[in-house]
This record gives C-alpha cells, structure tokens and sequence, in this order.
C-alpha cells in the first residue's frame, strides 16, 4: 500500500519528495518533504482511492544526535480501513528558531489541539494555526518537556519544583556515605546509581575517589606481594 | 455584537392535547421510575458496611503494604530495578571469606550482607512488579490496608529495624 | 419603561468559569464559556490540571515499568490501557500469547467495559439531576472491581495484563460466579435503562441536544460510542479484530436518533447502554470456548524491542486507543505517544457549544465520558 501512496503523492503534489520507508519489524512509513505537508494532506484526504478522512496523531520525536525533530501524522481511513504514517523531519533549530512546518488545520480540523499538544511538548511551531498556544503545561512554563536534552526548571511562579523534603536525600546518599565510611568501600555495592540527579556530586565524586583510592592501594599491595614472590623464586 | 440562536425542534405551538399528554408521559415515566426506586426499598438488603465496627477481609493477593523479610533477602537489587517509581533503596556489602554461611530459606546463598533496605511508602505505586522478581520471596504484599500517618517521614519503612516483624503478621480484625 | 431606550442599553457577553473544580466536569476540566444571557457564544477548554507527563516518564523506564503508568492514564478503564500496550509491545516482539490468556484477557477488557459503561450511566445520570441510579450503577460495578481484585491484587490500577500473558489465573468458581452475575446484570441494566432511558425527564434533557453530525465526527476524528452514536458503523472489534475478537459473534451498536436527531446526547447514551448487552454477550462466549493451557508465553527476561515503530490501535471504552512507540533497540522505549479519544473529543466542545443553554452544556460534557486523566496523561 506504502509503495502505491507514494506513486500517488509523487504524481498529485510535485516536488514532495514522498520516500516509502518500508519496516520489517513493525509499521511503516512515509516521508515527505515539510513545506508540502498541507498539500500532501489534503491530496490524501480528497483521493477518492485513499480517502483519509481522520486524522488520528500528531506525534513528535526528538532525534538530538541527528539534529531533527520528526513529525509523525497519523492518518486513517474509516472507509477504506487503512491507516498510514506520514513523517516530516524538521531541523531542531534553537531557542530562538524553533523549528517550523505548516499547519493542517484546515485540513482536518482534529489538528488543532493536536498540533498545539506537539507545540506544548516539542517546540514545533505550526504556521497559520488559528488558537497557537500551549495546552497542557501553563503559558509561562519555560522549555519543551519531551525533548531529550530537556531540563525542568527549578522555580515556577515562586516554588520550588523539586522541594527538597520531598526528595529522600538521606536514602539516596546512604550508598554514597557508606562507600566514604566503610573500611573497604570495593565491598559496598548498592541500588542508587552516582550519576543521579538528586545525589550531592561533590559526595559522589568523594566515594569514586576513595574507591579508586582503595582499588589502587590494593592493587599495589598485590603487586608488590607478586614480586616478591618472584624474587622469592 | 455576537448574536446567538436556540435550535429547537419543537416549533410548533402547545396545544391543548399536546399539554395533556406531555403531563401523562411524564406521570407515566416518573411513576415507573418510583416504582424501581421503592423496590430498592423494601425489597434489597443494604450493601455497603460500617468500616470501624465491621472490617472487609481483603482477597489473599491483594495488594496492599510492602514486607521484606530481611533475613531471606539475599541484596540481589532486582526489585529496585523493577520499581518503576524508584522508591527502594538498598545498600549491601560483601561478606567475609571465613563468616559463618548463610542460606535463605529457599536454599539461595547468601553473599551479601543487607546495611540499608528502605521502602518509601509514600512513593510507592502498588504495582506488585517488585514481588514477583523477588527470587527468594522475602519481599511480600500484605493484605495490611490500615496504615494511614501523619507525617511524610512515617511513611519510610526500614525493614532493617527490630520493630519491624510486629505489624508483618497484623491480622486486620 | 420606554422601550425605545432599552436599545441604548450596552450589552455584553458576560464571562463564567466552569470548572476545575466542578461536579460536571468529571475531574478537573475549565472550560471558559461566554455567555449571552444563558446561552454559550463560546466555550474554550483549558485542559492540563491533572497532566503527570506519563509519555516522558516512559522513556525512562523499561517495558514492563510503562504498564503501571498506562493504568494511571485512564482510571476507569485500565485494563483496557494495558491490553492496548502489551499488543504493541507483542506486535513487535512477535510473541505469541497462549490462547487461555487471550480469553481472560478479553474477558476482562469487557469486564472492564460494562464496569466503565456503569459508571457513565450513573455519573450521567447525576450530572442531569438523578441520583440514585448512580448507586444502583456503583453496586453492579463493586462486583466486577471485586473479581479484578482476587484476580489482580488491586481495585483500580491492576497491573494485570503483561507483555506475554496475563499475571494471575483465573479459576473455575470465579468463572461460575462471573456467569451468576452476567445474569443478574442483564436484568438491571434492563431495569436501569427503563428507569432512567425511558424517563421523559431525562428525554426532554438529552434528546436534540449536542448533535454530532457525521461530517464533524470525521472532521475532528471523533471515535468509539462519540462516533457510533451519530451513525457510523464503526468498531474496530469489528472492523479491525485484535486479539482474538473475530472469534465472537456480536453487533455494533449504532445512534438511530430514537428520541430525536441522530448524533444526539441520548443516543451516545442509548449506545453506551446497548454496549453493555454486547459485552455480555462476548464474556459468555468467552465463558464457553475458553481452554486449559499455559497463562503466560514465552517473553525475554529482559526486554529489548527490535528498532522500529508501531502504531496499535485498540478500542477502548470511550474510543479508540492508539500507543506510538518508537523503540531505539535498547531496554527502554524511546518515545510512547498515547492517542487519547477523550483528547481529541474535548476538542469538539468549542464547536458543539454555541447555541446551548448552560443546563445542556453539562449534557453534552457528560455524553461525551471524559476521563481527565486520559486527556491530559
């Protein structure tokens, strides 16, 4: 089906660039060119063989490595029972150049709150969107959450995200503690990770120093037994 | 200014006839309806129940406070990966060579000696993924639902403390 | 008075919040709605109060760890959340599920669907002034949540289906009670749809109002009973089977404008309750053909999805649900988008609420069977 939606995009809205990324494991998928999202749309939506009457997701997903943010319109056909997976690839720009593609609301009027979740969640701006506004987190909230370099904010509107009574630091630092205190902290092991978040990174530097430290002098110690063993012989 | 417009079917003027039936339908309906209600009434035995006085006996798996029997557990981190809100936290060490040889009770051996196991309850989700990787199953859902505190911090449980075995076996009267 | 001055008058629209906290608005939904006199010019939903961000905590956590979170999305349908899940997850392992644990675990997603079905019933019936169907809703549906707390541990969150399988079995007197009480609940609902469907009351507050026509049903790609109730033939138990769902022989339930137009609030109501008889009439099906056999397939300790995206569509109570996962071949997903039905239903509320009263504003809202914590995840 992928294969025939492609020759029929490529003949309706030239110079879409529709590519067919046909999966083994799972669903397929169609890319096309962004600035003929809209065209693209509505090509497939008036098709009397396709007919794409819902639009069912707007899905984003954040690629930092290749520095794309992809844009995933799921459509379905509740004629014809088909559904198809139209990707646009954005550049992910910066803060002040958030990346952009063209609305389909006018398309399907479903892209509405769907494209302002994207917006909320992702940072992709939607031209010609009529209501463009956040709609799950506050207006003021800074940053877009399901991006994978996100970090939240520490302060909101005056409180604390985070609140510190709320995070068990005791618990937490337990491991690390333990590693500074104990007489062998290669012995100590535990299920709280070094790198996490919430741990005091001057403490956990400490232990991985001390580790060393130990790991070191053991080693030595065991070196030198080794020769003078050998010398021994 | 923005104009506004009601969309009713109902077009056509009342009649006198109209009028009479709508009242008939109504008494009708409205009639049927108390009948239903006033077999409720007299004719079904109450359901619910007086929670202090009497208590409801929960189902055997249900799941509800964490235990760990400290002695059984064997430090393997396994329910600490599990947990999908992150809220136990363990700390181990190694045992000695020459130290007596400990065996859980299912005959695991065990290596590690246990220096933290804490369960925030607070955190806790309740989903019972940490039980069922347990391999030695020390680490149980109680059919315990009473454990309602006034503070944050009583919600921890340190199962390494001695006070911690009185409420395993709290039978809910 | 003269009434020449009156036209001189400065009128305006006059601004009311409805909602977070409101008892019609099932949950924390705000719906600003501009009012002329008691008539809406405008309604604007702001949704996000209850949003937990479910979608970014998954990808931080391993396959099974999502399980417990897609229960949280919509409370009063979890099993339907998971069963949607671990058909995705399997869909791209290529597991295959002993057959015994499909047929629990389509009992139990339509055990699930009456129990949620009840519990719109007798929340609807609130919202239009009635109370005590309410209660005799909740108490057919303390049964159902009593046989999902034997079988899974909990009343609400159950964590039950998984990737592979089911987590408990179910044993043969809890099959005997379920049938006892199949019986039992055919009589009620009958007995509840004449008491509250049938009343002329909630006739005259339902019916012709909130109509859905079809072309705003596809256009704002409305599903589930939202959809069936304005006229369109579409189930994707039907239409699409998943799971072992073409097994069954059951109808679809479709809006006929009964008491009034077709795509009305009675209709998606009439539909939901007829849903009910559907259900029923799967379980004893299921009650019937189901075998001795293994619960749980064979699945990997740990879990790696091969790279690739999926995207599974199940129909859940209040619509279709759809999960896009995008897995990177590594232990946790890399994104997992939830389609939410109710979402894309809320939308529809600016276009269904101009030129409704307040009164039937809350019908509508209610016909609808929103569940917040699907809509904001």
């Amino acid at each position: 089906m992928h294969n025939e939606v492609v020759e029929f995009l490529n003949a309706e809205v030239s110079g879409c660039n529709a590519v067919a990324n046909i999966a083994e494991v799972g669903d397929s998928s169609i890319t096309v060119d962004p600035t003929f999202i809209k065209q693209v749309c509505s090509a497939l939506k008036s098709s009397d063989k396709f007919k794409m009457n819902v639009l069912q997701v707007v899905s984003g997903v954040d690629y930092p490595e290749e520095n794309i943010i992809e844009v995933n319109y799921i459509v379905a056909s509740f004629i014809e029972n088909t559904e198809l997976i139209i990707k646009v690839r954005l550049p992910r720009g910066d803060e002040n150049n958030l990346p952009k593609v063209e609305s389909v609301c006018d398309v399907w009027k479903a892209a509405n709150f769907l494209e302002r979740e994207t917006y909320d969640m992702l940072g992709v701006v939607f031209e010609n969107h009529p209501d463009h506004r956040r709609i799950l987190c506050p207006d003021d909230w800074e940053g877009y959450p399901l991006r994978k370099d996100y970090v939240v904010q520490e302060k909101y509107m005056d409180m604390v995200v985070n609140p510190p009574e709320k995070i068990n630091k005791d618990d937490i630092e337990f491991f690390a503690k333990m590693r500074v205190e104990h007489e062998d902290p290669t012995q100590v092991s535990g299920s709280w990770v070094d790198d996490h978040a919430w741990i005091d990174q001057d403490l956990a530097n400490k232990a991985k120093d001390r580790v060393a430290q130990v790991k070191a002098a053991k080693k030595a110690k065991a070196d030198a037994a080794k020769a003078t063993e050998e010398k021994g012989e | 200014m923005n104009t506004t417009t009601i969309t009713t079917t109902e077009e056509e003027g009342l009649t006198f006839k109209k009028w009479l039936l709508n009242i008939y339908n109504a008494v009708r309906s409205v009639s049927k309806g108390m009948l239903i209600t006033l077999k409720y009434v007299y004719g079904v035995k109450p359901v619910t129940i007086e929670y202090p006085e009497v208590r409801e006996i929960l189902p055997e798996n249900s799941r509800s406070r964490l235990f760990n029997d400290a002695e059984n557990c064997i430090s393997c981190y396994q329910c600490a990966v599990a947990c999908p809100v992150d809220c136990i936290y363990i700390t181990a060490t190694k045992r000695d060579k020459d130290a007596p040889k400990l065996k859980a009770s299912n005959g695991n051996p065990i290596r590690l000696d246990l220096h933290q196991y804490t369960i925030d309850t607070a955190l806790c989700c309740y989903c019972g993924l940490c039980t069922t990787v347990c391999p030695t199953e020390c680490l149980t859902h109680t059919t315990d639902y009473e454990f309602a505190q006034y503070t944050l911090d009583s919600m921890k449980y340190d199962y390494l403390a001695k006070d911690i075995r009185a409420w395993r076996d709290r039978i809910v009267k | 008075m003269d009434i020449s001055k009156q036209e001189k008058l400065h009128t305006d629209l006059l601004t009311l919040n409805m909602g977070p906290q409101h008892p019609a608005t099932h949950g924390v939904l705000r719906v600003e709605i501009k009012t002329d006199s008691e008539i809406i010019a405008e309604a604007t939903p702001h949704l996000g109060y209850l949003h937990r961000c479910k979608e970014k905590h998954s990808e931080f956590l391993d396959y099974r760890g999502v399980i417990p979170y897609t229960d949280r999305m919509d409370y009063l349908a979890a099993m339907n959340m998971e069963h949607g899940y671990c058909l995705a997850i399997e869909k791209m392992l290529g597991t295959e599920v002993p057959k015994r644990a499909e047929y629990i675990r389509v009992m139990m997603a339509e055990m699930q669907r009456i129990a949620s079905h009840l519990m719109f019933f007798g929340t609807y019936a609130i919202d239009l002034g009635a109370f005590s169907p309410f209660l005799y809703a909740f108490q057919d549906r303390e049964f159902i949540l009593r046989i999902f707390e034997e079988l899974s541990g909990a009343r609400l969150l159950y964590n039950y289906i998984w990737i592979g399988g089911v987590w408990n079995d179910i044993n043969d007197a809890q099959l005997k009670r379920i049938e006892d009480f199949l019986v039992e609940l055919e009589e009620n609902v009958k007995k509840y749809h004449n008491l509250v469907g049938e009343n002329s009351i909630f006739i005259g507050r339902t019916a012709n109002v909130g109509v859905v026509s079809k072309e705003m049903a596809y256009e704002y790609g409305a599903t589930g009973p939202m959809l069936r109730g304005s006229g369109i033939d579409w189930d994707l138990r039907k239409k699409r089977p998943y799971s072992i769902y073409e097994e069954f022989d059951f109808n679809t339930v479709v809006g006929e404008g009964i008491k009034g137009q077709v795509g009305d609030c009675w209709d998606r109501y009439h539909v939901r309750v007829m849903e009910i008889f559907e259900s029923i009439k799967i379980i004893r099906q299921c009650l019937e053909g189901i075998e001795e056999g293994p619960i749980m397939g064979k699945v990997p300790k740990v879990l790696k999805v091969p790279k690739g995206e999926i995207y599974m569509r199940t129909e859940c109570p209040r619509g279709e649900l759809g999960y896009h996962i995008v897995s990177d071949g590594t232990k946790n997903p890399y994104r997992v988008k939830v389609k939410s039905s109710c979402f894309t239903h809320v939308s529809m509320l600016p276009e269904m609420a101009p030129g409704q009263m307040i009164a039937d504003f809350v019908a509508s809202i209610g016909s609808i069977d929103i569940v917040l914590g699907e809509v904001d995840r």
